[in-house]
């Protein structure tokens, strides 16, 4: 049903991009820019469909199979789209023991999703996912590329009426982090 | 090396293994992501060991000793290590009985079993499957482990051949890397990750000519032959090794046969040959042995019906219509994967008759013996430049293979005592290849091509053209004229750089196939390029053994007695067998003059139709005999316990004929064959090795036939080579769902001028005789030119169809 928009290759009108990334990689390594091939995809669609997967293959010279074969071993890819604000909650040990499930539990019920799930409007998508590395700051929920951390009721309340305002709030992080500067990049990037 | 495995001591190569110090020790380590011919790398690590060695002191270059003992002392790394990923060093020590080991191996057989759904009596790897026997030897037979098992896919359908239990999967990455080492094609992969990794594809089916291998090699019963599932447990099954009739590669099989039917065809090990590798059309394409129809005792025409009789009263029937037809008049016909029995017992026949019309068919124009320099698959596989002229992956798989082995450049692999190394080290996941030093030319794109370096599509039809060009270039001086660089279809620099990579390799190989057979003066030119650049050569010819029956003399002895002559007039009496010429309306009528008729074949056909009597004839799979592969290697066939009724193969033929003539002919039983083959090739053929027996026979034909220059051709169909055989495929099912029908191939422009689509079926006169075909459209076809796939009476090459013959076979849906 969604294979209409992408029946443009997406990297017709972006040699220069392409150039760019496959002049990372020596010749015979031009395999490796199967990586950074499907970043761009889904930046910039929040999801690698089949016929993105194919279109990476034909540039790389490989089988769509192992194309899938990568992708899939990341989670971080996504087979179908996820919505504009994409809910990650950790659920390891010690955001688990800081109240995670509870928040998670939360956000079912305010979103009226599950797991997995998007809502119908392509707004949020929530997802249980492991460590997020921040475990003294727990619980963690990361929104996009978006670290909030020490998320409690009052805070996750907060956070949801901005986000449903339209609004990503600017990190929450105790130590720094080290995606404040990226952040913006990667909006605007979601943007597009 | 020095290496001593628990109390054995042994020297071996540097560069050797662990794991097979092991077994060249006479020891036995679990595993299993090893496999012969592929790359180790340690993924299921069942074969741990403690492993140690001495050291040297970096100042004075001595052992550091044991203080007690004064031996060298042995450093044993921290750890237990996979001894497939784990090359020998000097003194290594490697201990694969202590109690820890025990204990790992035990552990990992559990922990390898903790997802495993432990469904081995309804599992038809049951009986023969590694996990199973490893679990037996190595396991503890108890599970400790009380949660709910990963549930997936049971019944997933890789492709239309395989079918794949997801749940069985262990994960040893064999079938993947198979995929990418093998066949050079990754068209499987491991999807997602950790506990929830499976084997997958993205689409439909597996493209490659050669997925069935994979079946053989999963360790566990996930991966199954689709012909054979849920047809038998491995232990009720008949294992028969022998050769296989498919195509000229003499690869090693095992057909195993259970109460009379042929259930599955595995690769048998071949090393010199086929490695452990053989291609679907060999594995999958015995369905037809047990069609329905299958004619099972001889049949003789009495007031216009064929009856069936006994082959006395047949071979009675045969004797006396004899009687009355002139010496000569007499043809003979044997299909070219008949074994070299069968060929002594036809010429035996033919002389006994005193008749010089004897041949076998498809015989190409040209001879298919090799003048010069012959290759071997190990030449092939160790060449240093090869130049391809022919579509190898469709005339002989293994071929197509072995070159993917000559561009990894990986020498084959040295023998040791338990055999093929487990782990050889040289291997890796992703070998660089080198492309570079493989040319193919085809008068289309072929599936080589990809792999090539370099790839050249010369005018259809062109191939003499194409070929003296090129031995002009490495000849002679002069330029070419514009002609002769039209028929390169390259760059006349790139030909030249074709002819000194060639020239200056150290062991170069020119294969060529059918195409090049088709004309005489082509065979010439490419013989005549082989010995300017010094090249070795591999001939691939259409059959089994048409290197064999050539080689003994199944041929006519005068031009005007050959197959196509005989069955057009030149015959009064004709006996047939394996063939179906009547195909060709034309050629059904001439055969209605005959005055005897006699085929001997499997099915009913066009010809039986016409035939007086009609023979059962004994498939590939039930004969014993040998046959002679590409390379001249004599290859023993063994029957297989099938139930073809009362069918004979031609030794048997003739034996009950010889029976009626009252005479004992040559060649009525394969021991007499194999006598009158030890006068004739001064080869003793009873017992051959497995792997057969590169003897040097005779090489040059006992009968010649002069050829006549054939006169230019010009067509509109090219009937080219395939791994599928267009004769059976309508009673191969399975092969048929996997490969398709008989395809029709052509240019998505000429298909739009035709009113053609991709999918639709077709009837179409093709040289006189109509051929069923489905429409495929690809742009790798050239403009103006039909692909069809060749069979024994149409053999490769250029014909005229009629296109106004062209008849779509409309469905209901497209009327409507
Ligand atoms: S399917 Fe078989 S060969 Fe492939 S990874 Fe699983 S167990 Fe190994
Ligand atoms: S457990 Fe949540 S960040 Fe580590
Ligand atoms: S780890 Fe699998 S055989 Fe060595």
């Amino acid at each position: 049903m969604i294979e209409l928009e992408t029946v443009k290759p997406f990297f017709t009108d972006k040699d220069e991009l392409l150039d760019e990334i496959l002049g990372r990689y020596p010749e015979y390594g031009r395999r490796s820019a199967i990586m950074p091939l499907l970043w761009e995809v889904q930046r910039a669609e929040r999801h690698v469909s089949e016929a993105r997967i194919e279109e990476i293959a034909e540039i790389l010279g490989m089988h769509a199979t192992e194309v899938k074969g990568v992708m899939s071993f990341y989670s971080t890819y996504h087979e179908q789209p996820v919505g504009e604000y994409h809910l990650q909650v950790c659920s390891t040990l010690s955001c688990s023991l800081a109240g995670a499930d509870e928040m998670t539990d939360f956000l079912v019920e305010e979103l009226g999703i599950v797991n997995g799930e998007t809502d119908a409007e392509g707004r949020f998508s929530l997802q249980k996912v492991e460590c997020l590395g921040s475990c003294g700051t727990a619980p963690v929920l990361q929104v996009n590329d978006t670290y909030f951390e020490r998320v409690t009721r009052t805070r996750c309340v907060q956070l949801l009426q901005a986000l449903r305002s339209g609004e990503l709030p600017e990190p929450w992080r105790e130590r720094g982090g080290d995606n404040v500067s990226a952040e913006k990049a990667t909006l605007g990037g979601d943007d597009a | 090396m020095k290496v001593k495995v628990n109390d054995t001591e042994l020297e071996l190569a540097p560069g050797t293994s662990a794991i097979d110090a092991v077994f060249a020790a006479g020891y036995d380590v679990p595993y299993f992501c090893s496999q012969e011919y592929m790359s180790p790398i340690g993924a299921c690590r069942m074969c741990l060991a403690k492993v140690g060695a001495p050291r040297q002191d970096r100042a004075t270059g001595e052992w550091i000793l044991d203080e007690e003992t004064g031996e060298p002392k042995i450093f044993y790394f921290p750890t237990l290590m996979a001894t497939c990923t784990t090359a020998i060093m000097e003194g290594m020590v490697i201990d694969t009985l202590s109690d820890e080991v025990r204990g790992a191996q035990n552990g990992m057989v559990e922990f390898t079993l903790i997802n495993h759904p432990l469904d081995c009596p309804v599992c038809d790897k049951g009986g023969a499957c590694e996990l199973q026997d490893r679990a037996y030897e190595y396991g503890s037979g108890l599970s400790r482990f009380r949660f709910d098992k990963r549930h997936q896919e049971k019944h997933h359908a890789l492709s239309e051949l395989i079918t794949l239990d997801r749940e069985r999967c262990i994960h040893c990455k064999r079938c993947v890397r198979y995929f990418e080492e093998v066949p050079g094609d990754e068209v499987l992969d491991f999807i997602e990750r950790g506990g929830h990794t499976y084997i997958g594809t993205l689409g439909e089916g597996l493209p490659s000519n050669f997925t069935g291998n994979i079946t053989d090699i999963c360790p566990v019963g996930a991966l199954l032959d689709a012909t054979s599932r849920f047809r038998g447990r491995n232990w009720e099954y008949d294992h028969t090794r022998t050769t296989g009739l498919d195509d000229a590669s003499g690869s090693a099989i095992i057909v195993d046969a259970r109460t009379g039917r042929i259930e599955r065809i595995k690769a048998a090990l071949n090393a010199e040959v086929n490695k452990s590798w053989i291609d679907d059309g060999t594995r999958f394409g015995h369905e037809y042995v047990d069609a329905e129809d299958r004619i099972k005792t001889p049949l003789v025409r009495k007031e216009g019906e064929l009856v069936p009789v006994t082959w006395e009263e047949a071979t009675g029937y045969v004797k006396a219509k004899l009687e009355g037809i002139a010496d000569k008049e007499l043809g003979i016909v044997l299909r070219a994967d008949a074994t070299l029995e069968e060929g002594v017992a036809a010429k035996a026949l033919a002389d006994h008759l005193q008749t010089g019309q004897l041949d076998h068919c498809p015989r190409p124009k040209a001879s298919v013996l090799p003048e010069g320099d012959a290759a071997r698959f190990t030449d092939l596989a160790t060449a240093d430049a090869i130049f391809v002229i022919g579509d190898v992956s469709e005339e002989v798989p293994a071929v197509d293979l072995r070159i993917k082995d000559a561009l990894k450049g990986v020498s084959p692999p040295a023998s040791l005592p338990h055999g093929v190394p487990i782990a050889d080290l040289r291997l890796k996941e992703r070998m660089p290849r080198k492309a570079g030093l493989l040319t193919v030319a085809a008068p289309y794109r072929v599936d080589l091509m990809r792999h090539a370096g370099r790839s050249v599509c010369y005018p259809v039809g062109g191939e003499t053209a194409f070929l003296s060009a090129l031995v002009k270039l490495a000849t002679v001086e002069d330029e070419l004229s514009e002609e002769e660089v039209a028929a390169l279809g390259m760059p006349v620099d790139e030909g030249r750089a074709l002819i000194e990579r060639l020239a200056q390799a150290q062991n170069a190989v020119i294969v060529y196939g059918s195409f090049v057979l088709a004309s005489p003066a082509a065979r010439n030119a490419v013989i005549a390029l082989a010995k300017a650049v010094k090249a070795k050569v591999m001939v691939m010819g259409p059959m089994a053994n048409s290197y064999g029956l050539e080689a003994i003399g199944v041929m006519p002895s005068h031009a005007r007695y050959s197959y196509q002559q005989m069955i057009r007039g030149g015959a009064k009496a004709l006996i047939l067998s394996g063939l179906d010429p009547a195909q060709d309306p034309s050629v059904a009528e001439a055969l209605k003059d005959l005055e005897l008729l006699v085929v001997h074949h499997h099915f009913a056909n066009a010809t039986t139709a016409l035939a007086d009597v009609v023979l059962p004839a004994k498939t590939g799979y039930e004969k014993d005999g040998t046959v002679v592969n590409l390379e001249g290697r004599y290859l023993p066939v063994r029957s297989a316990p099938v139930d073809g009724g009362q069918s004979e193969d031609f030794t048997g033929l003739v034996r009950y004929l010889g029976e009626a003539l009252g005479v004992r002919l040559d060649g009525r039983s394969t021991r007499s064959a194999k006598r009158a083959l030890n006068h004739l090739l001064a080869v003793d053929l009873r017992d051959l090795p497995d792997e057969g027996l590169l003897a040097k026979a005779k090489s040059r034909p006992l009968r010649r036939v002069s050829v006549k220059e054939q006169e230019a051709v010009s067509g509109n169909v090219l009937l080219v080579p395939s791994m599928v055989r267009p004769e059976f495929v309508s009673r191969n099912p399975q092969l048929r769902a996997a490969f398709g029908d008989v395809a029709l191939c052509l240019h998505p422009d000429d298909a739009d001028q035709m009113k053609l689509v991709g999918g639709e079926r077709v009837r179409l006169s093709v040289d006189g005789t109509l051929r069923k075909a489905t429409v495929r459209v690809s742009e790798t076809v050239p403009q103006g030119i039909m692909l069809l796939p060749a069979t024994p009476e149409q053999p490769v090459g250029l014909v005229s169809a009629d296109l106004a013959t062209l008849v779509k076979e409309s469905s209901e849906l497209e009327v409507a």
